[in-house]
Protein backbone atom coordinates (compact mmCIF):
# COMPACT_ATOMS: atom_id res chain seq x y z
CA UNK A 1 0.00 0.00 0.00
CA UNK A 2 1.71 3.39 -0.96
CA UNK A 3 -0.06 6.09 0.68
CA UNK A 4 0.41 10.25 -0.33
CA UNK A 5 -1.22 13.27 1.69
CA UNK A 6 -1.97 15.72 -0.96
CA UNK A 7 -3.25 19.42 -0.50
CA UNK A 8 -1.64 19.50 3.28
CA UNK A 9 -2.83 21.08 5.68
CA UNK A 10 -5.62 22.97 4.86
CA UNK A 11 -8.01 20.10 2.84
CA UNK A 12 -6.16 17.51 2.83
CA UNK A 13 -6.94 14.63 0.74
CA UNK A 14 -5.10 11.19 0.97
CA UNK A 15 -4.22 8.76 -2.75
CA UNK A 16 -3.63 5.20 -1.64
CA UNK A 17 -2.57 2.96 -4.39
CA UNK A 18 -3.48 -0.51 -3.71
CA UNK A 19 -1.24 -4.00 -4.38
CA UNK A 20 -3.30 -6.77 -5.68
CA UNK A 21 -5.51 -8.44 -3.17
CA UNK A 22 -5.03 -5.57 -0.52
CA UNK A 23 -7.66 -4.25 1.32
CA UNK A 24 -8.46 -0.63 2.73
CA UNK A 25 -11.37 -0.01 5.42
CA UNK A 26 -12.44 3.42 5.59
CA UNK A 27 -14.89 5.52 7.38
CA UNK A 28 -18.20 4.94 5.47
CA UNK A 29 -18.62 8.06 3.25
CA UNK A 30 -14.83 9.13 2.82
CA UNK A 31 -14.44 8.07 -0.59
CA UNK A 32 -14.01 10.65 -3.18
CA UNK A 33 -12.54 8.44 -6.29
CA UNK A 34 -11.86 5.68 -7.43
CA UNK A 35 -10.61 2.86 -9.59
CA UNK A 36 -13.39 1.50 -11.77
CA UNK A 37 -12.13 -2.26 -10.86
CA UNK A 38 -11.79 -1.80 -6.98
CA UNK A 39 -14.61 -3.93 -5.26
CA UNK A 40 -16.02 -2.36 -2.77
CA UNK A 41 -18.40 -3.75 0.42
CA UNK A 42 -19.29 -3.06 3.95
CA UNK A 43 -18.51 -4.65 6.79
CA UNK A 44 -18.73 -4.58 10.65
CA UNK A 45 -15.39 -5.82 10.83
CA UNK A 46 -15.15 -9.71 11.97
CA UNK A 47 -13.03 -10.54 15.08
CA UNK A 48 -12.02 -8.42 18.04
CA UNK A 49 -13.88 -4.76 17.85
CA UNK A 50 -15.64 -6.49 15.31
CA UNK A 51 -19.36 -8.15 14.62
CA UNK A 52 -22.22 -6.37 15.70
CA UNK A 53 -21.49 -5.50 19.32
CA UNK A 54 -17.70 -3.75 17.76
CA UNK A 55 -20.15 -2.12 15.65
CA UNK A 56 -22.26 -0.51 18.35
CA UNK A 57 -19.29 0.37 20.15
CA UNK A 58 -17.80 2.22 17.35
CA UNK A 59 -21.09 3.71 16.98
CA UNK A 60 -21.17 4.61 20.67
CA UNK A 61 -17.95 6.56 20.01
CA UNK A 62 -19.47 8.97 17.32
CA UNK A 63 -17.97 7.03 14.48
CA UNK A 64 -20.58 5.20 11.72
CA UNK A 65 -21.57 1.42 12.52
CA UNK A 66 -20.32 0.26 9.44
CA UNK A 67 -17.19 0.99 7.59
CA UNK A 68 -16.42 0.27 4.28
CA UNK A 69 -14.16 -1.85 2.68
CA UNK A 70 -11.73 -1.50 -0.91
CA UNK A 71 -10.27 -4.59 -2.40
CA UNK A 72 -8.14 -4.15 -5.50
CA UNK A 73 -8.11 -7.23 -7.63
CA UNK A 74 -5.18 -6.40 -9.39
CA UNK A 75 -2.07 -4.43 -8.59
CA UNK A 76 -2.50 -0.29 -9.18
CA UNK A 77 -5.70 0.06 -7.77
CA UNK A 78 -6.10 3.60 -6.76
CA UNK A 79 -8.83 5.44 -4.05
CA UNK A 80 -8.58 9.00 -3.13
CA UNK A 81 -10.19 9.95 0.73
CA UNK A 82 -10.58 12.81 2.52
CA UNK A 83 -12.98 13.60 5.79
CA UNK A 84 -15.90 16.05 5.38
CA UNK A 85 -14.35 18.55 7.08
CA UNK A 86 -11.29 21.02 6.36
CA UNK A 87 -8.48 20.32 7.71
CA UNK A 88 -4.97 17.88 7.89
CA UNK A 89 -4.17 14.27 7.59
CA UNK A 90 -1.89 12.17 9.50
CA UNK A 91 -0.77 9.16 7.47
CA UNK A 92 0.54 6.97 11.03
CA UNK A 93 2.63 3.85 10.26
CA UNK A 94 1.83 1.53 12.75
CA UNK A 95 4.19 -1.11 13.87
CA UNK A 96 4.29 -2.33 17.46
CA UNK A 97 2.84 -0.16 19.84
CA UNK A 98 -0.84 0.80 19.57
CA UNK A 99 -2.12 4.19 18.65
CA UNK A 100 -4.89 5.33 20.59
CA UNK A 101 -6.94 7.93 18.47
CA UNK A 102 -9.84 10.14 19.21
CA UNK A 103 -12.97 8.45 17.43
CA UNK A 104 -14.03 11.30 15.41
CA UNK A 105 -10.47 11.63 14.00
CA UNK A 106 -10.66 8.36 12.12
CA UNK A 107 -10.24 8.36 8.66
CA UNK A 108 -8.58 4.60 7.73
CA UNK A 109 -6.86 2.05 7.84
CA UNK A 110 -5.40 -1.21 6.47
CA UNK A 111 -6.82 -4.54 6.71
CA UNK A 112 -4.54 -6.04 9.05
CA UNK A 113 -5.25 -3.62 11.53
CA UNK A 114 -7.91 -3.83 14.79
CA UNK A 115 -10.06 -1.25 15.91
CA UNK A 116 -11.47 -1.67 19.46
CA UNK A 117 -13.21 0.55 21.82
CA UNK A 118 -10.47 0.71 24.54
CA UNK A 119 -11.16 0.94 28.30
CA UNK A 120 -9.77 4.40 27.91
CA UNK A 121 -13.06 5.26 26.41
CA UNK A 122 -15.10 4.48 29.60
CA UNK A 123 -12.74 6.38 31.53
CA UNK A 124 -13.33 9.46 29.82
CA UNK A 125 -17.39 8.86 29.70
CA UNK A 126 -16.64 8.84 33.72
CA UNK A 127 -14.40 11.88 33.85
CA UNK A 128 -17.83 13.87 31.83
CA UNK A 129 -16.37 14.62 29.13
CA UNK A 130 -17.73 13.11 25.74
CA UNK A 131 -14.46 11.93 24.09
CA UNK A 132 -14.54 8.31 23.17
CA UNK A 133 -11.06 6.91 22.35
CA UNK A 134 -10.25 4.24 19.43
CA UNK A 135 -7.89 1.76 20.35
CA UNK A 136 -5.63 0.59 17.33
CA UNK A 137 -3.55 -2.84 16.90
CA UNK A 138 -1.56 -4.42 14.79
CA UNK A 139 0.86 -3.70 11.84
CA UNK A 140 0.06 -1.65 8.70
CA UNK A 141 -1.15 2.17 8.34
CA UNK A 142 -3.82 4.09 9.77
CA UNK A 143 -4.97 7.54 8.51
CA UNK A 144 -6.46 9.72 10.44
CA UNK A 145 -7.88 13.79 10.11
CA UNK A 146 -8.23 16.41 12.25
CA UNK A 147 -9.77 20.30 11.98
CA UNK A 148 -7.10 22.26 10.87
CA UNK A 149 -3.35 21.08 11.20
CA UNK A 150 -1.78 18.36 13.03
CA UNK A 151 1.52 18.77 15.21
CA UNK A 152 3.71 16.29 16.42
CA UNK A 153 5.46 16.37 20.25
CA UNK A 154 7.26 13.72 21.38
CA UNK A 155 6.34 14.06 24.76
CA UNK A 156 8.94 13.05 27.76
CA UNK A 157 8.09 13.63 30.84
CA UNK A 158 4.56 15.34 31.20
CA UNK A 159 2.40 17.35 28.75
CA UNK A 160 -0.85 18.74 28.43
CA UNK A 161 -3.47 19.03 25.89
CA UNK A 162 -6.88 20.84 25.57
CA UNK A 163 -9.21 18.13 25.75
CA UNK A 164 -10.81 19.21 22.41
CA UNK A 165 -7.30 19.27 20.53
CA UNK A 166 -5.99 15.77 20.79
CA UNK A 167 -6.18 13.53 17.54
CA UNK A 168 -4.04 10.69 18.61
CA UNK A 169 -1.17 9.27 20.89
CA UNK A 170 0.97 6.29 21.25
CA UNK A 171 0.13 3.80 23.81
CA UNK A 172 3.00 3.90 25.68
CA UNK A 173 1.63 7.19 27.53
CA UNK A 174 -0.65 7.33 30.12
CA UNK A 175 -3.24 10.16 30.56
CA UNK A 176 -5.45 11.40 33.20
CA UNK A 177 -7.95 13.88 32.35
CA UNK A 178 -7.48 16.54 35.21
CA UNK A 179 -7.66 20.75 35.61
CA UNK A 180 -4.96 22.83 33.53
CA UNK A 181 -3.25 24.74 36.51
CA UNK A 182 -3.04 24.09 40.04
CA UNK A 183 -6.77 25.13 41.02
CA UNK A 184 -10.55 24.51 39.85
CA UNK A 185 -11.08 28.34 39.99
CA UNK A 186 -8.71 28.79 36.85
CA UNK A 187 -10.36 25.42 35.01
CA UNK A 188 -14.03 26.85 35.13
CA UNK A 189 -13.36 30.53 34.57
CA UNK A 190 -10.17 30.79 32.37
CA UNK A 191 -12.43 28.64 30.14
CA UNK A 192 -9.70 25.68 29.97
CA UNK A 193 -12.47 23.49 30.96
CA UNK A 194 -10.90 19.89 31.18
CA UNK A 195 -7.42 19.03 30.03
CA UNK A 196 -5.07 15.65 29.27
CA UNK A 197 -2.58 15.67 31.30
CA UNK A 198 0.14 13.21 29.60
CA UNK A 199 3.16 11.01 31.18
CA UNK A 200 5.45 8.29 30.03
CA UNK A 201 7.36 8.76 26.50
CA UNK A 202 5.65 8.90 23.01
CA UNK A 203 4.23 10.53 20.44
CA UNK A 204 1.40 12.75 20.65
CA UNK A 205 -0.62 14.07 18.31
CA UNK A 206 -2.80 17.47 18.32
CA UNK A 207 -4.51 19.62 16.26
CA UNK A 208 -4.49 23.40 15.95
CA UNK A 209 -8.31 23.81 16.37
CA UNK A 210 -11.29 23.01 18.06
CA UNK A 211 -14.07 21.56 15.77
CA UNK A 212 -16.19 21.72 19.02
CA UNK A 213 -15.66 25.40 20.13
CA UNK A 214 -15.81 26.79 16.46
CA UNK A 215 -19.45 24.75 16.24
CA UNK A 216 -20.59 26.49 19.12
CA UNK A 217 -19.55 30.00 18.13
CA UNK A 218 -22.03 29.22 14.83
CA UNK A 219 -24.19 27.07 15.58
CA UNK A 220 -26.60 29.26 18.09
CA UNK A 221 -26.69 31.99 15.27
CA UNK A 222 -28.07 29.63 12.94
CA UNK A 223 -31.91 29.36 12.97
CA UNK A 224 -32.85 26.10 14.68
CA UNK A 225 -34.09 23.22 12.33
CA UNK A 226 -38.04 23.12 11.16
CA UNK A 227 -39.76 19.68 12.45
CA UNK B 1 9.84 35.45 24.37
CA UNK B 2 10.22 33.49 21.11
CA UNK B 3 7.03 32.73 18.95
CA UNK B 4 6.19 31.16 16.12
CA UNK B 5 2.98 31.47 14.06
CA UNK B 6 2.59 28.53 12.01
CA UNK B 7 -0.11 26.94 9.41
CA UNK B 8 -0.85 30.39 8.25
CA UNK B 9 -3.11 31.64 6.85
CA UNK B 10 -5.86 29.09 6.94
CA UNK B 11 -5.53 27.58 10.55
CA UNK B 12 -2.36 29.66 11.97
CA UNK B 13 -2.10 28.65 15.37
CA UNK B 14 0.85 30.65 18.06
CA UNK B 15 3.75 27.76 19.05
CA UNK B 16 5.71 30.08 21.55
CA UNK B 17 8.61 29.29 23.99
CA UNK B 18 9.22 31.03 27.03
CA UNK B 19 12.23 31.42 29.07
CA UNK B 20 12.58 31.31 32.57
CA UNK B 21 10.72 33.77 34.36
CA UNK B 22 8.86 34.74 31.59
CA UNK B 23 5.22 35.10 31.02
CA UNK B 24 2.56 35.97 28.65
CA UNK B 25 -1.55 36.75 29.16
CA UNK B 26 -3.99 34.50 26.96
CA UNK B 27 -7.87 34.95 26.09
CA UNK B 28 -9.77 32.42 28.06
CA UNK B 29 -9.60 28.87 26.27
CA UNK B 30 -7.03 29.72 23.69
CA UNK B 31 -4.67 27.35 24.89
CA UNK B 32 -4.36 24.44 22.96
CA UNK B 33 -1.33 22.40 24.65
CA UNK B 34 1.74 22.83 26.79
CA UNK B 35 4.50 21.49 29.12
CA UNK B 36 2.64 20.35 31.88
CA UNK B 37 5.33 22.54 34.12
CA UNK B 38 4.10 25.83 33.12
CA UNK B 39 2.25 27.64 35.74
CA UNK B 40 -1.43 29.34 34.95
CA UNK B 41 -2.96 31.58 36.53
CA UNK B 42 -6.34 33.13 36.16
CA UNK B 43 -7.72 36.77 36.93
CA UNK B 44 -9.86 39.12 36.11
CA UNK B 45 -9.05 40.54 32.10
CA UNK B 46 -7.74 44.07 33.30
CA UNK B 47 -9.19 44.48 37.05
CA UNK B 48 -12.85 43.60 38.28
CA UNK B 49 -14.57 46.53 36.90
CA UNK B 50 -12.88 46.63 33.19
CA UNK B 51 -12.97 42.90 32.95
CA UNK B 52 -16.50 43.33 33.43
CA UNK B 53 -17.21 46.18 30.67
CA UNK B 54 -15.36 43.89 28.35
CA UNK B 55 -17.11 40.96 28.69
CA UNK B 56 -20.50 42.59 28.93
CA UNK B 57 -19.88 44.93 26.05
CA UNK B 58 -16.53 44.53 24.60
CA UNK B 59 -17.60 40.74 23.83
CA UNK B 60 -14.32 39.23 25.26
CA UNK B 61 -14.37 36.89 28.34
CA UNK B 62 -14.54 37.75 32.45
CA UNK B 63 -11.47 35.94 32.61
CA UNK B 64 -7.93 36.00 31.01
CA UNK B 65 -4.74 33.42 31.84
CA UNK B 66 -1.23 34.20 32.25
CA UNK B 67 1.31 31.31 31.61
CA UNK B 68 4.08 31.71 33.54
CA UNK B 69 7.80 29.84 33.01
CA UNK B 70 8.93 28.83 36.35
CA UNK B 71 11.49 26.18 35.87
CA UNK B 72 14.35 26.58 35.13
CA UNK B 73 14.42 26.09 31.20
CA UNK B 74 13.01 26.96 27.97
CA UNK B 75 8.74 25.37 27.61
CA UNK B 76 6.59 25.54 24.83
CA UNK B 77 3.08 26.79 24.84
CA UNK B 78 0.28 26.89 21.65
CA UNK B 79 -2.20 29.07 21.33
CA UNK B 80 -4.71 29.52 18.79
CA UNK B 81 -8.46 30.75 18.13
CA UNK B 82 -11.83 29.13 17.65
CA UNK B 83 -12.11 30.08 13.98
CA UNK B 84 -10.07 28.97 10.98
CA UNK B 85 -8.15 31.79 10.02
CA UNK B 86 -5.09 34.23 10.14
CA UNK B 87 -2.95 35.06 13.28
CA UNK B 88 -1.27 38.64 13.24
CA UNK B 89 1.58 39.59 15.93
CA UNK B 90 1.72 43.16 16.05
CA UNK B 91 5.09 44.71 17.90
CA UNK B 92 3.28 48.04 20.02
CA UNK B 93 5.44 50.73 20.36
CA UNK B 94 4.77 53.39 23.57
CA UNK B 95 2.20 55.88 22.13
CA UNK B 96 0.69 53.65 20.01
CA UNK B 97 -3.00 51.95 20.81
CA UNK B 98 -4.76 49.45 19.33
CA UNK B 99 -8.77 48.85 18.94
CA UNK B 100 -9.89 45.72 18.50
CA UNK B 101 -13.51 44.34 17.29
CA UNK B 102 -15.03 41.86 19.88
CA UNK B 103 -13.09 38.36 19.55
CA UNK B 104 -9.96 38.94 17.77
CA UNK B 105 -7.75 39.37 20.91
CA UNK B 106 -5.83 36.14 21.48
CA UNK B 107 -2.72 37.33 23.77
CA UNK B 108 -0.48 39.57 24.76
CA UNK B 109 3.11 40.05 26.25
CA UNK B 110 2.96 41.54 30.68
CA UNK B 111 3.63 44.66 29.46
CA UNK B 112 0.81 45.43 27.45
CA UNK B 113 -2.55 46.63 29.02
CA UNK B 114 -5.93 45.50 27.86
CA UNK B 115 -8.71 47.96 28.57
CA UNK B 116 -12.00 49.48 27.41
CA UNK B 117 -12.85 52.59 25.68
CA UNK B 118 -16.26 54.18 24.40
CA UNK B 119 -16.83 53.31 20.95
CA UNK B 120 -19.92 55.35 20.78
CA UNK B 121 -23.55 55.22 19.53
CA UNK B 122 -22.84 55.16 15.73
CA UNK B 123 -20.34 51.93 16.92
CA UNK B 124 -23.54 50.49 18.40
CA UNK B 125 -25.62 51.24 15.25
CA UNK B 126 -23.33 49.24 12.99
CA UNK B 127 -23.77 46.51 15.45
CA UNK B 128 -20.18 46.55 17.02
CA UNK B 129 -21.54 47.44 20.58
CA UNK B 130 -20.99 50.90 22.51
CA UNK B 131 -17.22 49.71 24.14
CA UNK B 132 -14.25 48.60 22.24
CA UNK B 133 -11.44 47.03 23.08
CA UNK B 134 -8.45 49.06 23.70
CA UNK B 135 -4.82 47.76 23.33
CA UNK B 136 -1.28 49.89 24.71
CA UNK B 137 1.57 49.56 26.41
CA UNK B 138 4.92 48.53 24.92
CA UNK B 139 5.26 44.43 23.62
CA UNK B 140 3.69 42.39 21.45
CA UNK B 141 -0.14 41.44 20.44
CA UNK B 142 -1.77 38.57 18.70
CA UNK B 143 -4.93 38.73 17.23
CA UNK B 144 -7.12 36.89 15.08
CA UNK B 145 -9.64 36.51 12.29
CA UNK B 146 -11.79 34.55 10.06
CA UNK B 147 -10.14 33.88 6.85
CA UNK B 148 -7.05 35.81 5.38
CA UNK B 149 -5.95 39.25 7.48
CA UNK B 150 -4.82 42.00 5.56
CA UNK B 151 -3.06 45.02 6.68
CA UNK B 152 -3.92 48.60 5.38
CA UNK B 153 -2.48 51.70 5.73
CA UNK B 154 -5.72 54.25 5.54
CA UNK B 155 -4.46 57.41 3.73
CA UNK B 156 -8.43 58.64 3.19
CA UNK B 157 -11.51 58.02 4.46
CA UNK B 158 -12.47 54.72 4.15
CA UNK B 159 -15.96 52.54 3.71
CA UNK B 160 -15.66 49.18 5.79
CA UNK B 161 -18.24 46.11 5.84
CA UNK B 162 -19.27 45.59 9.42
CA UNK B 163 -18.20 42.12 9.91
CA UNK B 164 -14.93 42.69 8.20
CA UNK B 165 -13.16 44.97 9.86
CA UNK B 166 -10.46 43.21 12.89
CA UNK B 167 -8.17 45.87 14.48
CA UNK B 168 -7.75 49.69 13.71
CA UNK B 169 -5.22 52.21 15.71
CA UNK B 170 -6.89 54.64 17.86
CA UNK B 171 -6.62 58.12 15.77
CA UNK B 172 -9.05 56.35 13.42
CA UNK B 173 -12.69 57.68 13.72
CA UNK B 174 -15.65 55.50 13.27
CA UNK B 175 -19.13 57.08 11.84
CA UNK B 176 -22.01 55.46 10.25
CA UNK B 177 -23.84 55.78 7.05
CA UNK B 178 -25.77 54.18 4.39
CA UNK B 179 -24.44 52.38 1.48
CA UNK B 180 -25.20 54.86 -1.54
CA UNK B 181 -28.77 56.05 -0.44
CA UNK B 182 -32.26 54.59 1.47
CA UNK B 183 -33.02 51.99 -1.02
CA UNK B 184 -29.24 51.07 -2.77
CA UNK B 185 -28.28 49.92 0.89
CA UNK B 186 -31.47 48.01 1.31
CA UNK B 187 -31.46 46.32 -2.11
CA UNK B 188 -27.16 46.12 -2.16
CA UNK B 189 -27.71 43.87 1.06
CA UNK B 190 -25.13 45.80 2.16
CA UNK B 191 -27.10 47.56 4.85
CA UNK B 192 -25.49 49.72 7.44
CA UNK B 193 -21.63 50.74 6.93
CA UNK B 194 -18.77 51.76 8.84
CA UNK B 195 -17.24 54.93 7.61
CA UNK B 196 -14.04 55.28 9.01
CA UNK B 197 -11.88 58.48 9.22
CA UNK B 198 -8.56 59.49 9.78
CA UNK B 199 -5.01 58.29 8.97
CA UNK B 200 -3.80 55.28 10.03
CA UNK B 201 -3.24 51.21 9.69
CA UNK B 202 -6.57 48.75 9.63
CA UNK B 203 -6.68 45.14 9.59
CA UNK B 204 -9.50 43.47 7.63
CA UNK B 205 -10.33 39.94 7.51
CA UNK B 206 -11.25 37.77 3.94
CA UNK B 207 -14.69 35.98 5.43
CA UNK B 208 -16.71 37.17 8.47
CA UNK B 209 -18.31 34.95 10.34
CA UNK B 210 -22.33 36.65 9.85
CA UNK B 211 -21.66 35.70 6.18
CA UNK B 212 -20.74 32.31 6.81
CA UNK B 213 -24.15 32.35 9.28
CA UNK B 214 -25.75 33.90 6.66
CA UNK B 215 -25.13 31.26 4.05
CA UNK B 216 -25.52 28.12 6.46
CA UNK B 217 -29.12 29.72 6.90
CA UNK B 218 -30.14 29.90 3.66
CA UNK B 219 -29.26 25.90 3.48
CA UNK B 220 -30.90 25.11 7.40
CA UNK B 221 -34.51 23.93 5.70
Amino acid sequence: MEIKILQQPDNAIAHIILAAREELIAEAGAMIAMSEFINTSTTLRQGKGGGVFGGLKRMIAGESLFLSVFRSPTANGEVFLAPQFMGDILHYPLRKDGLIVQATSYLASSENIEIDLGFQGFKSFFSGESIFWLDFSGYGDILISAFGGIYEIDVNGEYIVDTGHIVAFEKSLEFEITKPGSSWFGAFFGKEGLVCRFHGRGKLYCQTHNPTNFGQLIGPQLPARKQ
Amino acid sequence: MQFDIRYKPAFATIFITLEPGEKITAEAGGMVSMDADLSVKTTFSGGFFSGFLKKFFGGESLFVNTFINTTSFARQLVLSQSTPGDIVAVELHRKQQLCFQPGAYIASTPDVKLGVGWAGFSSWFAGEGLFKLKIKGKGTVFFGGYGGISQQYMTQDLIVDNGHLVAYEDGIKMGIGLAGGLLGSMTSGEGFINKLKGKGVIYLQSRSTSGLVKFLSSKCR
